[in-house]
């Protein structure tokens, strides 16, 4: 029997290419795009759960109000580790990360290189393994350092790195020992070498105390049986019990939710990642059950053909079951070719797949469980698509389709047509949602920075930069590179510090506001292209006094509530610090946020970022090659590294073009699809209606009457899809823009563009073959009579 | 081996309800060759349907070898009729996408016979019905009496008891429909019991017996001689 369906089945498909094609087409594009994000998908939810301690592993977060709401983070005092290590017997290792970067020196090599100080534990709480050395000891001294394989490559090329010293800052020689296997793709830790903690406190000439300075992650891995709850309640008080800081919470994040639930809201777990996840998953289901959906449509709207013969195997004794078994069979076969075409264009797209999610996915071929997914998946696809086409034609009464009387049902609420209605619905909502994803993107790119980043470069002071800047800064200037230059605390896209400990008169002692700050020198507002708004910019060498002023953004302004801010005074426990000037406000952080209140602090301060505006008189490739030869002659030992502010400040839309990207993606695939149905059922149509429009020609009818007539139904469809699709695209795109305080608002336009779209596609996709019927002689359709 | 007692049968559309078949009674025994007559509309289709179990009767019983099937559910009259009945149609119903001997050999399927013995069967019955050499070809490639003999073989490979003809010869020049009737004639005196609707007085005396049928009554039998 099984034999018999294979062959019917096989001989089916050859007979009718265009329908085999269609449907292989489409279920493959489905299949391969749910497979695709279900890759992602598994990818995310992978990430660092495969630390063998997963289950009792933690990192350690803070709660506080300030600005009137609760918040959480995840930065901890430096003495939090040892305080967890020695007064709570639940806590079996912990370890600090702190980043760092280093410039690393063999012989003529020179390597700028990210890594991690860390405390001894960390090698044994993580499953990052070493294939050389003892995960124990590796970084029991202070000159010891574990690089990873990679890294190894880099500076000992094939040679055995372990044993080998480094020179690293141009000062201090580290032995490795260990080298660590490279870090998979589905972790969120991020670096290429270990170097102990002991080393961070002497480059800092002691051990940090300060209980108040939130600056590393601390770790934490549990003894077996302690709960997230008990521990939670054990180690809120730590902060509180070993400093005189009263209004902070301390509580454990588990390793199981560290990727996917990082968002926290009045103190609380609110999701994050997990709702990308949730919502591409639901993409790739409907992709897929879109695709399904041309199968069923094309299946069912060309039943009169198979009716027959239907007809003919319930009359010789075929069950309905057993018919079910044989359509099923079909699907499933048709699905298994689809299965294979979708891999191939699953191998073809993942590089640019990967490019466009950054991410390294691939596809497991030699994973048993991998093939047992894959036919798990093509089985689904198979019976979900299927299952409908099946049990309907297996319904068909012998009597009437072997008689001849028998005419598929035309009905108002057809079946096939809501199946149609569904699958535009899904392709209207994504065609809205990618246009309000663009609108939203370029709406905050063209939102003023309130700076001129064009021309403005940076470039972090390492090695003898910060001794040498005086002489930088001039060179700079005289050589023709640039025609400002400033020191700063950090780079003018990122905020790298803040606080809640200024005060000043008429603060309300019991709330806490924070503030960002940043550090700046002589000449900011000139190199950044700032707007003061009020009073005067930092400048020490007209009043000496300077180096303790602060200038404040006009939103630090409102937030302090200074009516006349110049002259008043702001204290950070026992500084004092005099406001010279007011800026305007520009983004230092998030362009769709509104900007944070912010502390600029005079030259008293520390630096870690060298800004400069190039001269615009030379090409950009000129000026660089000047500065090049300045920074070399007073800080030899490093290479030149730069960064465009410009180029730094696009890298913040990067999610919102990523997301943009993949809701076009998926729109066209999914509107390709649905074509292809459409396409496919206009096919089947105008075949059935062959002899009508024949009839109709007889009479009178003209070509774009008929053509007319024909696309009316779809369209009508389409209509629908519409006015379904039209609230549900408003409640999800809302629900998406308030991740955004600066955010654009939902015009009526982007409907009619929508609509305009949709309408056109399915014009052109329907009008093929309408226009096609509609031109055929009738002479031809009539003779067969 | 049927026996029918005051069968009905309605159709209904929305604004007409027509009778089809009205308190009918009838009996044929086993090795009967039965022709059903009668001008369209009569209900002679409907009856056949009803004795093939492909449609129910709305009223009345249906006893085949037996037993009461008047009212059995499609599973069981699906049984009943692979293990019993064959079927003849005016337009041969062959699956075009199958060849001779797939179709033939379709039936044999359904009741489970082993592969063996179905081409042993098969190429049985394409030999007495003369068409061995058409094994491999595909419906659309043979002549209108090439394919009613097919279909005929599809109907006897399963040696049912009843043979169940709608118009066998509608379709056919007079040559290869005196050819089918032949071969039905031969099927009847080997023992199998035919039942045959058909409008061709030529035809009707092939058989023992012609039921006329109208307005979905009994009005006349004839014996035949």
């Amino acid at each position: 029997m099984f034999k018999n369906y294979l062959k019917i089945t096989w001989r089916n498909l050859l007979k009718n290419k265009s329908f085999t094609s269609i449907n292989i087409a489409g279920l493959a594009v489905g299949m391969a795009s749910a497979a695709l994000i279900l890759f992602w998908v598994q990818n995310e939810v992978s990430y660092d759960q495969f630390h063998q301690n997963k289950d009792r592993l933690y990192q350690m977060y803070n709660r506080s109000v300030f600005d009137g709401k609760l918040w959480c983070w995840g930065t901890t005092p430096k003495p939090m580790m040892k305080a967890l290590k020695q007064d709570y017997p639940q806590v079996e290792q912990a370890a600090r990360v702190k980043s760092a970067n280093f410039l690393f020196t063999l012989g003529d090599k020179h390597l700028n290189i990210d890594g991690y100080f860390t405390d001894p534990d960390f090698l044994t709480m993580f499953s990052f393994p070493l294939v050389k050395g003892n995960p124990k000891v590796a970084l029991s001294s202070m000159k010891n350092i574990v690089i990873t394989e990679k890294t190894a490559k880099k500076l000992f090329g094939n040679e055995d790195a372990m044993g080998k010293t480094v020179k690293i800052d141009s000062v201090d020689f580290f032995t490795v020992t260990g080298v660590m296997k490279d870090l998979p793709n589905n972790t969120d830790f991020d670096f290429e070498y270990l170097m102990p903690w002991s080393y961070w406190e002497k480059i800092n000439g002691s051990e940090d105390k300060n209980w108040g300075n939130n600056s590393v992650h601390t770790f934490a891995v549990l003894k077996p049986g302690i709960t997230e709850a008990f521990i939670n309640s054990r180690v809120k008080d730590i902060t509180r019990s070993h400093s005189d800081i009263k209004d902070i919470d301390v509580f454990m994040h588990p390793a199981t939710k560290w990727r996917l639930y990082s968002k926290f809201e009045n103190g609380k777990i609110a999701g994050g990642r997990i709702d990308t996840i949730k919502l591409f998953s639901i993409i790739a289901v409907f992709i897929l059950l879109i695709a399904c959906i041309n199968f069923m449509n094309l299946s069912t709207a060309r039943s009169e053909k198979r009716a027959k013969e239907v007809g003919i195997r319930k009359v010789v004794g075929a069950s309905k079951s057993s018919l079910i078994g044989q359509f099923l069979g079909e699907s499933i076969m048709i699905a298994l070719i689809a299965g294979v075409v979708a891999l191939i264009i699953i191998e073809l797209s993942l590089p640019a797949f990967n490019n466009l999610t950054q991410k390294h996915l691939f596809v497991p071929f030699s994973s048993p469980s991998f093939w047992l997914i894959v036919v798990s998946f093509i089985l689904f696809t198979g019976i979900v698509s299927g299952s409908y086409p099946a049990l309907y034609l297996s319904s068909f009464a012998p009597v009437k389709v072997l008689k001849g009387t028998f005419k598929a049902a035309n009905a108002t609420f057809s079946p096939r047509k809501i199946l149609v209605v569904t699958q535009f619905t899904f392709a209207i909502v994504l065609i809205i949602s990618t246009i309000i994803v663009r609108q939203q993107l370029e709406y905050a790119q063209n939102r003023d920075t309130g700076y001129k980043k064009n021309n403005l470069v940076y470039t972090i002071m390492q090695g003898n930069i910060e001794k040498n800047y005086s002489l930088i800064r001039n060179e700079l200037i005289t050589s023709g590179a640039a025609t400002a230059v400033t020191k700063t605390s950090a780079p003018m896209t990122e905020g790298w510090s803040d606080t809640w400990n200024f005060t000043w008169d008429g603060k309300n002692e019991k709330e806490k506001l924070d503030f960002n700050i940043f550090n700046v020198d002589g000449d900011f507002t000139k190199t950044m292209g700032l707007k003061i708004v009020d009073g005067r910019d930092i400048d020490v060498k007209t009043y000496p006094s300077d180096s303790v002023a602060v200038l404040l953004n006009q939103a630090a302004v409102k937030i302090m509530g200074f009516k006349q801010p110049i002259g008043q005074i702001l204290r950070n426990g026992d500084d004092k610090m005099k406001v010279v000037g007011v800026v305007k406000d520009f983004i230092l952080q998030s362009p769709y946020e509104p900007v944070k209140g912010m502390i600029i602090q005079g030259p008293k301060s520390w630096f870690n970022v060298v800004h400069f505006k190039l001269n615009e008189k030379n090409t950009t490739a000129e000026n660089l090659k000047l500065a090049e030869a300045v920074f070399k002659k007073f800080n030899s030992e490093y290479p030149f590294e730069y960064h465009f502010v410009d180029e730094e400040y696009s890298k913040k839309f990067a999610d919102e073009q990523r997301i943009g990207v993949l809701a076009s993606l998926f729109a066209g695939l999914t509107i390709f699809i649905s074509c292809l149905g459409l396409f496919g059922l206009a096919t089947y149509m105008a075949q059935n209606r062959i002899k009508e429009i024949g009839v109709r020609k007889v009479l009178g009818a003209t070509v774009l009457g008929v053509t007319t007539m024909l696309s009316k139904d779809f369209l009508k469809l389409v209509g629908i899809s519409f006015i379904v699709a039209t609230p549900i695209a408003i409640y999800f795109m809302h629900d998406w823009l308030q991740h955004y305080s600066y955010r654009v608002d939902i015009s009526v336009w982007v409907f009619a563009m929508a609509a305009f779209l949709t309408t056109l596609i399915s014009i052109i996709t329907v009008s093929f073959q309408a226009v096609k019927a509609a031109l055929a002689n009738p002479v031809d359709s009539l003779r067969s009579e | 081996m049927i026996k029918i007692t005051n069968l009905e049968k309605f159709y209904r559309t929305e604004e007409v309800e027509t009778i089809a078949l009205n308190k009918l009674t009838m009996e044929v025994n086993t090795g009967e060759f039965v022709a059903i007559m009668g001008p369209s509309g009569c209900g002679k289709s409907t009856l056949l349907n009803i004795l093939g179990m492909l449609d129910d009767p709305d009223e009345g019983s249906y006893v085949f070898n037996g037993i009461e099937v008047a009212h059995f559910n499609e599973r069981k009259r699906a049984d009943l009729r692979k293990h019993n009945i064959g079927f003849v149609f005016q337009s041969f119903n062959l699956i075009d996408e199958l060849t001779v001997f797939e179709n033939v050999e379709l039936p044999l399927i359904y009741t489970g016979v082993t592969a063996a013995e179905r081409v042993k069967r098969v190429e049985e019955v394409l030999d007495k019905m003369q068409i061995m050499h058409r094994r491999n070809h595909y419906p659309q490639q043979l002549s209108g009496g090439q394919q009613q003999r097919v279909a005929i073989a599809r109907a006897v490979v399963n040696k049912p008891k009843l043979i169940l003809a709608d118009e066998p010869t509608g379709n056919l020049d007079s040559s290869n429909g005196n050819d089918v009737m032949e071969l039905l004639t031969d099927l009847n005196e080997q023992g199998t019991t035919i039942i045959m609707v058909t409008h061709s007085e030529h035809d009707a005396r092939y058989s023992h017996r012609i039921i006329r049928l109208l307005d979905g009554q009994t009005v006349m039998e004839n014996i035949m001689v």
